[in-house]
């Protein structure tokens, strides 16, 4: 059972350095909206508050900066008052991809998957973040998987649950298959230098 | 020259506020086009959709987005689609079927424009959907409709072809029909007449039709026929008329109603020449063989008067007996001589009668008086009754007019029961006299009270009472009642009695006349 997060853990998150576009925000309340309705929208902003950050999910601008703390706070409060679990989160990461503007603004540049893994992908997590490097190791069309390595980026092992989901939903926009999986293989919260996952796809 | 620093900051604060507003702008129009739309990538992933879209498709978008458009066309629609827009760089609406989540197949009219970089390179198509399942299901609808209309057509032309069978049998029918036939229409207007008509009129059938019976009336030839149908052609039950010496025709007028309402009148012409003349030869026979028959009758009739008398000498009480009942029967051959006489003369027309101004009931009680004897030997209890008022003199051929009351109260009396009572009345019915004889004899059976006034017809209830008797008497009467102008007819209860009645005019001109004296 995991701990509720305090507002001491708020405070401590909300001095971490690095910003994260707003983008990311609107996805989960995209994602709220869908699942809890409004209602569970007022839930959040109002556990939020609880924990002394007073948080307008709806003001929030899609292509500004926040503080990453912030971003991490909100995921761990969704978590917590909706008691979602793990691969929900993944879902959450795997949901972004599909109503991310700033994905949808990328996609012109979706020509093939050696572009997209290479070229595109560390652009965009820059596009995202201001913490954190983006690293393409391998990607094996023929055996059907990808080695992707993330590096310096050690807000809060609850990102990479959604991590794993954004990088599969970010495959699936350019590989057609309906199988796409991945697997966290390495993480700096395990004593890893840096998070790696592999993905694979049939 | 360089800008400081907080006004980068302002400017920064525009620019993201102009892109918020942007970002808003085009979520907008993309949520509310009601348009399905989707940007579907080079190889075939969905990237991108539209609220419109997952309407239609019954995919919810996070569902949609990054399944293979297969998902939604089926490959040979995706191929020839797909292949269409990367070469044209757009389709213009093509039908298709899309697929829906739920496998149900929608009918879409589907356009496409490729979506290239600013290098050229091509990312993708955009599709757009219109829904067609109304469209469709309105056309589907109208076919429906034009095949039950074709259907509909088709049946009205087999109707026609079977009607126009059915009229053309109907007018063979007519054609070679053995009557005349002639067809009057609504506005009494010769419609049709078939070869036999054309052949007794001698007419030319393009000559006289769309005539009226007036027009008709002006040629010669059909005058014996127009006098009859007159202006408003009713109903007439085989009525004689004579077109030339040798050809008489019964004409019988019908009304055509069709549900009730009349469309027309046919008129039936039976050619009754032959029977005419075969019936004019036994009446000749007839007449001939009574005539024949009189003289001699008479002869012994006188005979036997004078040995009854005993001009011839003296005669036993037995041979009396027996000469009185020869002499009887000859009286009753002498009358049924006369009747049949009487009958030949009627159906030769030569039953002159001689009306004169007469008081009937003058007749009346004559032909009572004559009867008395024979109403007490049967002890009936017999009235004569009439006005107090002198009656009007009618004109009448006294002697026939006789002879009817006479065969009335003679049947009368020999069909009521002793002790029965037969009452005769005359009364005045403004428009003429009415006579009226009522017994309480055997009456007439109703099975054959049709055939009363025919000849030699005897009920046969009658037979059983009394063997004598011709069955022309009523006959007779007929004949001379129908001669005056006048009517006979009866009521008649089997075992409770009979009525008779008949009536003679007094005409306008008579009445008139009477005036004058």
């Amino acid at each position: 059972m995991e701990q509720k997060p305090t507002k001491e853990q708020a405070q401590k998150l909300m001095k971490i350095k690095g910003e994260v576009r707003g983008v990311t925000f609107k996805t989960d309340i995209e994602y709220i909206l869908r699942e809890k309705g409004e209602g569970g929208l007022k839930e959040v902003e109002q556990a939020l508050e609880k924990l002394g950050v007073n948080l307008k999910y709806k003001d929030i601008k899609t292509m500004d900066f926040y503080p990453v703390g912030l971003r991490v706070l909100s995921l761990l409060v969704i978590k917590d008052v909706f008691n979602f679990s793990n691969d929900k989160i993944k879902e959450m990461g795997l949901f972004a991809t599909k109503v991310s503007l700033i994905i949808k603004l990328f996609t012109r540049y979706f020509l093939s998957l050696q572009r997209v893994f290479f070229k595109e992908a560390p652009r965009i997590w820059k596009k995202h973040w201001t913490v954190g490097t983006l690293l393409p190791v391998e990607l094996n069309e023929k055996e059907q998987y990808a080695i992707i390595r993330l590096k310096n980026f050690n807000l809060h092992p609850i990102y990479c649950h959604y991590l794993g989901g954004y990088f599969c939903g970010v495959l699936q926009l350019i590989i057609k298959s309906t199988q796409i999986t991945s697997e966290e293989t390495k993480c700096s919260f395990l004593g890893d230098e840096y998070h790696e996952y592999l993905i694979k796809w049939k | 020259m360089e800008i400081k620093d907080d006004k980068k900051e302002e400017n920064f604060a525009v620019l993201l506020e102009d892109l918020a507003s942007l970002e808003t702008y085009a979520r907008d129009l993309f949520t509310f086009l009601p348009l399905p739309v989707c940007l579907v990538s080079s190889i075939g992933i969905i990237l991108e959709v539209n609220p419109a879209f997952e309407k239609i498709s019954g995919y919810k978008i996070e569902e949609i987005i990054g399944q293979s458009v297969d998902s939604i066309l089926d490959q040979a629609g995706l191929k020839e689609l797909s292949e269409e827009t990367f070469k044209k760089g757009f389709v213009e609406a093509k039908e298709i079927d899309i697929l829906r989540q739920d496998k149900k197949k929608i009918p879409v009219r589907t356009s496409t424009i490729l979506r290239k970089t600013e290098k050229g390179e091509i990312i993708g198509y955009f599709i757009a959907f219109f829904d067609l399942t109304d469209i469709k299901k309105k056309e589907r609808e109208l076919q429906d409709a034009q095949i039950a209309l074709l259907n509909m057509l088709d049946d009205t032309a087999k109707g026609r072809e079977m009607a126009e069978a059915a009229k053309n049998e109907t007018l063979t029918i007519i054609s070679n029909f053995a009557d005349g036939l002639l067809v009057f229409n609504r506005e009494s207007k010769l419609s049709l007449i078939n070869p036999k008509a054309i052949e007794c009129f001698k007419a030319e059938a393009k000559k006289i039709i769309g005539k009226s019976v007036s027009e008709l009336g002006q040629i010669p030839v059909f005058r014996p026929l127009t006098n009859i149908l007159g202006a408003d052609l009713t109903k007439v039950f085989r009525k004689e008329i004579t077109l030339r010496e040798n050809l008489v025709l019964e004409v019988t007028i019908l009304p055509l109603l069709e549900k009730k309402e009349k469309i027309g009148t046919l008129v039936i012409v039976h050619d009754i020449t032959r029977e005419k003349l075969i019936e004019k030869m036994k009446t000749e026979f007839v007449s001939l063989a009574a005539h024949q028959l009189r003289t001699p009758l008479s002869a012994i009739k006188w005979t036997l008067k004078m040995l009854l008398d005993g001009d011839l000498g003296e005669i036993t009480k037995e041979q009396k007996g027996f000469i009185e009942k020869t002499y009887q029967s000859n009286e009753r051959i002498i009358s049924l001589i006369n009747d049949l006489l009487d009958v030949t003369r009627i159906e030769e027309g030569r039953y002159i009668y001689n009306p004169q101004p007469f008081q009937i009931e003058k007749v009346v009680q004559s032909v009572i008086d004559f009867y008395q004897e024979e109403i007490k030997k049967k002890k009936l209890k017999f009235e004569f009754k009439k006005p107090k008022k002198k009656l009007p003199k009618v004109k009448i051929d006294a002697e026939k007019m006789k002879l009817v009351i006479q065969n009335l109260l003679d049947n009368a009396i020999r069909y009521t029961s002793l002790g029965g009572e037969v009452t005769v009345s005359l009364k005045d019915i403004k428009k003429g006299i009415e006579f009226q004889i009522h017994d309480t004899g055997v009456g007439i059976p109703k099975d054959q009270q049709e055939r009363v006034f025919t000849k030699f017809f005897r009920a046969a209830n009658a037979i059983r009472m009394d063997t004598e008797g011709s069955g022309l008497g009523l006959y007779i009467a007929k004949n001379i009642i129908e001669a005056h102008d006048g009517k006979i007819w009866f009521e008649s209860q089997e075992e409770e009695g009979t009525t008779f009645y008949f009536t003679i005019p007094i005409k306008e001109e008579f009445t008139e006349f009477l005036k004058t004296f």
